[in-house]
């Protein structure tokens, strides 16, 4: 694979396992089918690479997977845990919250969890309403977790290769309607590469000790008029719609996160104060999801300066339904455009409240 | 493989610990009920023959895990008592700096990796733990703790399972004390019990005594070195508390008879092993003022103890 040229968002996230695993040969991985990559191919060819001791197919046992990654990551195993689809991670929920989260609490410190786990999110390919699910809110609501969110082959890439340095659990958010789109990708450098597979001695573990910076915000897409505050897929459709509006002369800034935990106020605040009108994108439902912490971080940080109330737009307040109609229910290109409409046009309550009925996920404050 | 446990080990260290362990847990229990210990407390009072039996029966550099009733599973791997006792009365300098509590003590200085609360919740950590420990070659076995109650709980089996297809070295041990707080277990248990069902996964299985802290120990050593060769095992010790499950509930009275604990008293593990052993009364009583000793010195440095600072309560949680 030659730098710059463009891959799916699944090839990216292999070759970041690939790479981390190069570097650190302590890292294993562990799941079901992964020897054979299924069911996306992102770990597909890594167990003839690295062998069966280091990509390890487990039985169909969510909860004691989860747990054995813990107890081989706090005794010196860096571990990543794959779950295919959002709905099995409940079956390791108890694990990774009660256990990986809070053991370096608990203990004082003394026990620390370099645990990554992989995790398929949002709607995709027709599998309803227990496969497609969104958990950023949840999984962000966890003191003791990271939680990635990346919206491109090259963020899938960098992310990942981050949260294998990180000396603390990191949940790795691949929204699955990314995975098969193609981005351009920069591999970073490989890191003591000589020693490959089963016959290698056992490397020690990436220092636990030497923090990196977490990865901040970044802008996808400078605007003046209105900004876009997302993450995951959400930038995707974001950005589309922001070259619609462009064509229509609004300006929309598009700053994708990148991690929803921890959470880059700062430089939501930042976008917030510079165009003074917002919509928050988020995947889960309006009750209890994201998008209300991340309009409290732009009422926080930017309340005198915004030209119209906080807007968010999320997933309508129902399970991800059957086929091709799940779509219909998360926002999209079109909603966003309908939402910066209003929010360009405030103030103009009526046309708010018709919006509202209409679009049951968007919401903004009443003037 | 196990003369470096066998050869260091005498009835009367054996005995030495679980007065410490009696002596800890008594005075737990009296700092609890004067308010000096906030939360609660699981007195593992009549168990001791299990804490002592096994921990003999590892290596030093063995790991273990515990649960919420873990107090003498620590002190038997060497925890520090004054540390330990600390980390009941919430202070920084307790070995999980006061943020733990009795139900979360770790020492990883002694291959303490720590105690859970959430029934049956430590036993895959034990198997990553030894996953990790087989891939960097250390041949340590990590002995993980449950009782009866956790018995029902899915994970422990989905755990065994895995042991097993991967040959790692871990030890599950099952202190079948009878009771789930207060519910019988062959009222919720069906089959054969924990043993028998551990062994269609095809790990080596042994029952004892768990008043007998000999025989524990011996098992311990037969299962713990199969581990280290490969095979996992599970230990069931039958065993009892004398007091309640905690505070709330009394030793007699409610969900046990009379008869019944005080026919478990006459089986107390520090008795059994002066008369088994022929311990001398002198060297007994020895080792009992010494352990009392040792936890009035821990009693007065937990009570001197500061608590955790609000900057020490935002510390340690991610990066």
């Amino acid at each position: 694979m030659s730098p710059d040229s463009e891959v799916p968002y699944i090839e990216a996230i292999k070759a970041a396992l690939q790479d981390a695993m190069r570097a650190d040969e302590t890292i294993v991985l562990l799941g079901q089918d992964i020897s054979a990559g299924f069911p996306f191919g992102a770990t597909r060819g890594l167990a003839q690479l690295f062998g069966e001791e280091r990509v390890r197919d487990t039985p169909i046992s969510e909860a004691a997977t989860m747990g054995c990654g813990i107890g081989a990551a706090m005794t010196g195993t860096r571990t990543v845990v794959e779950v295919d689809f959002a709905g099995f991670l409940l079956l390791g929920l108890d694990q990774l919250v009660n256990n990986a989260a809070k053991l370096r609490y608990m203990s004082g410190g003394q026990l620390r969890v370099p645990l990554v786990v992989r995790v398929g999110q949002g709607p995709f390919g027709s599998f309803a309403a227990q496969h497609s699910q969104s958990q950023h809110a949840w999984l962000a609501a966890v003191p003791g977790l990271a939680l990635c969110a990346p919206s491109t082959a090259q963020d899938a890439y960098d992310l990942l290769r981050w949260a294998l340095r990180a000396g603390d659990p990191v949940v790795f958010a691949e929204d699955m309607r990314l995975y098969r789109r193609r981005g351009p990708l920069r591999r970073a450098a490989r890191e003591g590469a000589e020693h490959v597979g089963e016959s290698a001695p056992p490397a020690r573990l990436s220092a636990l000790d030497v923090q990196e910076d977490v990865p901040r915000a970044r802008v996808a897409r400078t605007g003046r008029d209105a900004t876009a505050v997302c993450y995951g897929f959400g930038t995707t459709i974001a950005t589309q719609a922001a070259a619609e509006l462009s064509a229509q002369g609004i300006e929309l800034e598009v700053l994708d996160l990148r991690l929803l935990s921890p959470l880059d106020e700062a430089a939501i605040g930042e976008s917030a104060r510079h165009t003074g009108r917002v919509l928050c994108l988020g995947d889960d439902p309006l009750l209890g999801g994201i998008t209300g912490t991340l309009a409290a971080a732009v009422e926080e940080r930017a309340h005198g300066e915004l030209s119209a109330p906080v807007a968010r737009l999320g997933a309508r307040h129902v399970p991800t339904p059957f086929g091709s109609r799940e779509a219909f229910v998360y926002p999209s290109a079109e909603s966003i455009v309908r939402a910066v409409h209003r929010l360009v046009a405030w103030p103009a309550p009526a046309q708010a409240q018709e919006l509202e009925i209409e679009h049951g996920e968007l919401r903004m404050a009443p003037g | 493989m196990s003369t470096e446990t066998s050869s260091r080990v005498s009835p009367l260290d054996l005995y030495a610990r679980m007065a410490l362990i009696r002596r800890f847990e008594q005075a737990a229990y009296r700092a609890y009920e004067r308010n000096e210990i906030e939360g609660t407390v699981h007195s593992s009072i009549g168990q001791e023959g299990v804490a002592v039996g096994v921990a003999f029966g590892l290596r030093e550099s063995d790991r273990m895990l515990s649960h919420h009733r873990g107090h003498g599973h620590a002190l038997a791997k060497g925890v520090d008592p004054r540390r330990l006792m600390a980390e009941l009365f919430g202070r920084a300098t307790g070995v999980s700096s006061g943020k733990g509590g009795s139900m979360h003590a770790t020492d990883l200085s002694c291959g303490f990796l720590g105690s859970l609360a959430v029934v049956g919740s430590s036993v895959p950590l034990a198997v990553g733990v030894g996953l990790a420990a087989r891939r960097a070659g250390e041949g340590a076995v990590c002995a993980v703790y449950f009782g009866d109650g956790a018995v029902n709980q899915g994970i422990v089996y989905e755990s065994i399972n895995l042991a097993s297809i991967w040959s790692l070295p871990v030890l599950f041990v099952c202190e079948n004390n009878s009771y789930a707080i207060t519910t019988p277990a062959e009222r919720v248990t069906a089959g054969e019990g924990i043993a028998a069902r551990a062994a269609t996964f095809g790990v080596g299985t042994l029952s004892v005594d768990g008043q007998d802290a000999q025989a524990v120990r011996e098992a311990t050593e037969r299962l713990a070195d199969d581990a280290r060769a490969g095979r996992p095992g599970l230990l069931e010790c039958h065993t009892y508390r004398f007091l309640g499950h905690s505070r709330s509930d009394p030793a007699h009275g409610t969900y046990r008879a009379r008869e019944e604990v005080e026919r478990w008293h006459e089986r107390d593990p520090l008795t059994l092993l002066r008369l088994g052993a022929g311990l001398a009364a002198e060297s007994c009583e020895e080792l009992e003022h010494e352990a009392q000793t040792r936890i009035e010195d821990a009693l007065q440095f937990a009570r001197d103890s500061p608590r955790p600072s609000l900057e020490d309560l935002e510390k340690d949680v991610w990066g």
